[in-house]
């Protein structure tokens, strides 16, 4: 078939591959690559093994069979381990992606610079270029650039509260952007230091945590409290405790027991034990593979994600019902369907008419009973 | 379809559109992310199947690439299944790599290179034994079968698989 204008391909937003005269670009994309998906890691983990996918592939894939898809070793989930390092690297290559693609096209190509050229659709690359302009405009803000700059390169670095710095506590002093004075963020409006707006338009534009101005100081001693007394903030604020669910065995819980794991978290608990027991199955996945990436969707999103996929399965086993049955309602379907499965239909006849045959002949000669035993 | 499904079918098109399929091995036809079909032929000259060419059909569920591939060669009035002692004459085919050793890191193309390969190693055109019972009784998705694979051809094709892949991959 003509490849060169698939239909199917024209909705798809993918960023173009690096020119075939780069092989050695072409490696470096790949390698932060899941071969599960075949996307960038998204919160990877490596096994027993050492081979590294997305957490939620593996998961799934180690859920149908215990063995690394790679290079077939057996792995259990136990042996999964969070890699920090491929995570960083995987998201340090997606913000150089653009800038590198743009150094490797022909220097005609080069006018345009690809983070900006419309031919990079991709979601991804537009919180980049969103991210370059948010830089830009608050760069503008700020009376010493460089410093800004700098301070801004840095927010790979943990952001901590005890960074501070003079500048911040001398209102009077207004000039002196420095990184932990706040700022608009250019997309959402919300009030961020400025350290963080491109991590937080990364995100894409989660509400800010409400924390109030100028109490970093008088507050240190709770807050050491709070770490001593082994009780987060964040522990606090959320609904449920985010720890890796265990598996239930499916195959001694009851209905209850898979019923009381998704009121845990909120889930709806209709259905027979199959849709319990797939619905359960799915959010452990979810649940636990969020755990293991540094840019955790929140658990409304996370919800919202498994009714999307239970949603999608409704549909793929109603589409082929709906098909077959629009095909029988009409005469020409009808038609056409006996047509097509014509040659089924003689088959089974010519069998039955085959088998009847030999009963027949059985009876009749009463000594063929070793050809009794038959496949129906 | 969901997400993953569709995303990684979709990379594979794309991918085949780029780089194009192996030698001997076309995409016929791919109208949705459900069915696709490849003709396979297999090349040189000492090959039993010299001249011949197969339809193989793929249909990807919602859980594709963690769940295998429905495969089949199609047994139509336009394309015959090859006689391979692993092939039934509907089209149903016995290999590991579609069933206990499917790997999500595989993608079709790999699936029509093990094919291939099964083909060009075979020297003796035949049906698998029991063909005729087989066939009579089988269900129409060759995954509700329950096959034993303890034939020492398709574990060979399985690790040689792995060093085609290595390459193609790349």
């Amino acid at each position: 078939m003509d490849m060169s204008s698939h239909p199917l391909l024209a909705s798809m937003d993918e960023p173009p591959p690096f020119p075939s005269n780069y092989p050695q670009l072409r490696r470096l994309d790949r390698s932060v690559y899941c071969q599960i998906c075949k996307e960038p890691f998204q919160g990877p983990v490596s096994i027993a093994c050492g081979h590294s996918f997305c957490s939620s592939c593996i998961r799934s894939s180690l859920d149908v069979l215990k063995k690394c898809p790679s290079c077939n070793e057996p792995a259990s989930e136990g042996s999964i381990r969070r890699n920090r390092a491929l995570e960083e690297i995987t998201d340090a290559w997606e913000e150089s992606r653009p800038i590198i693609y743009g150094f490797a096209q022909p220097p005609i190509a080069k006018k345009r610079p690809a983070p900006d050229s419309g031919s990079k659709p991709t979601s991804s690359s537009n919180t980049k270029k969103l991210k370059t302009s948010s830089r830009e405009a608050s760069g503008s803000r700020s009376q010493s650039p460089t410093k800004f700059r700098i301070s801004n390169e840095e927010q790979d670095v943990d952001q901590t509260e005890d960074l501070q710095d003079e500048g911040n506590d001398d209102l009077d002093d207004v000039q002196e952007l420095t990184e932990n004075d706040e700022a608009p963020c250019p997309i959402c409006q919300a009030t961020l230091p400025i350290s963080s707006i491109p991590m937080h338009i990364e995100k894409g534009c989660p509400p800010p945590k409400t924390r109030t101005n100028g109490i970093r100081k008088g507050n240190q001693k709770a807050d050491w409290k709070k770490v001593f007394s082994g009780q987060t903030s964040s522990g606090k604020t959320k609904e449920v405790e985010l720890k890796r669910i265990t598996k239930p065995n499916y195959m001694i819980a009851t209905p209850a027991d898979l019923r009381a794991i998704l009121a845990e978290y909120s889930l709806p608990t209709t259905g027979d034990k199959e849709i319990l027991i797939k619905r359960v199955q799915e959010w452990i996945i979810l649940f636990n593979s969020n755990l293991d990436t540094s840019h955790p969707s929140s658990l409304s999103a996370l919800r919202a994600r498994l009714s999307d996929v239970e949603a999608s399965k409704r549909r793929d086993k109603e589409k082929g019902k709906d098909d077959m049955v629009a095909q029988l309602g009409n005469r020409d379907g009808l038609q056409k369907y006996a047509k097509d499965k014509k040659s089924e239909f003689e088959r089974l006849k010519r069998e039955i008419m085959e088998r009847d045959k030999r009963r027949k002949d059985e009876e009749e000669g009463k000594g063929g009973r070793e050809n009794a035993i038959e496949v129906e | 379809m969901s997400g993953l499904a569709t995303k990684r079918l979709m990379k594979e098109l794309a991918d085949i559109q780029g780089k194009g399929t192996p030698e001997g091995i076309v995409l016929l036809s791919a109208d949705d992310l459900q069915e696709w079909i490849f003709l396979i032929s297999v090349l040189g000259e000492e090959t039993i199947y010299k001249g011949e060419t197969f339809a193989l059909r793929m249909k990807f569920g919602n859980r594709y690439p963690i769940d295998v591939p429905e495969v089949t060669f199609l047994a139509n009035d336009q394309y015959q299944p090859p006689l391979h002692p692993h092939v039934y004459s509907n089209g149903h085919i016995c290999a590991s790599i579609l069933g206990n050793e499917w790997s999500p890191v595989l993608n079709a193309v790999a699936i029509c290179i093990t094919m291939q390969s099964m083909l060009a190693s075979n020297k003796k055109k035949s049906r698998p034994e029991g063909n005729d019972r087989y066939v009579r009784s089988a269900p129409s998705n060759p995954k509700l079968t329950r096959w034993h694979y303890d034939d020492d051809v398709s574990f060979s094709i399985r690790l040689n698989l792995f060093n085609i892949l290595r390459v193609l991959l790349n």
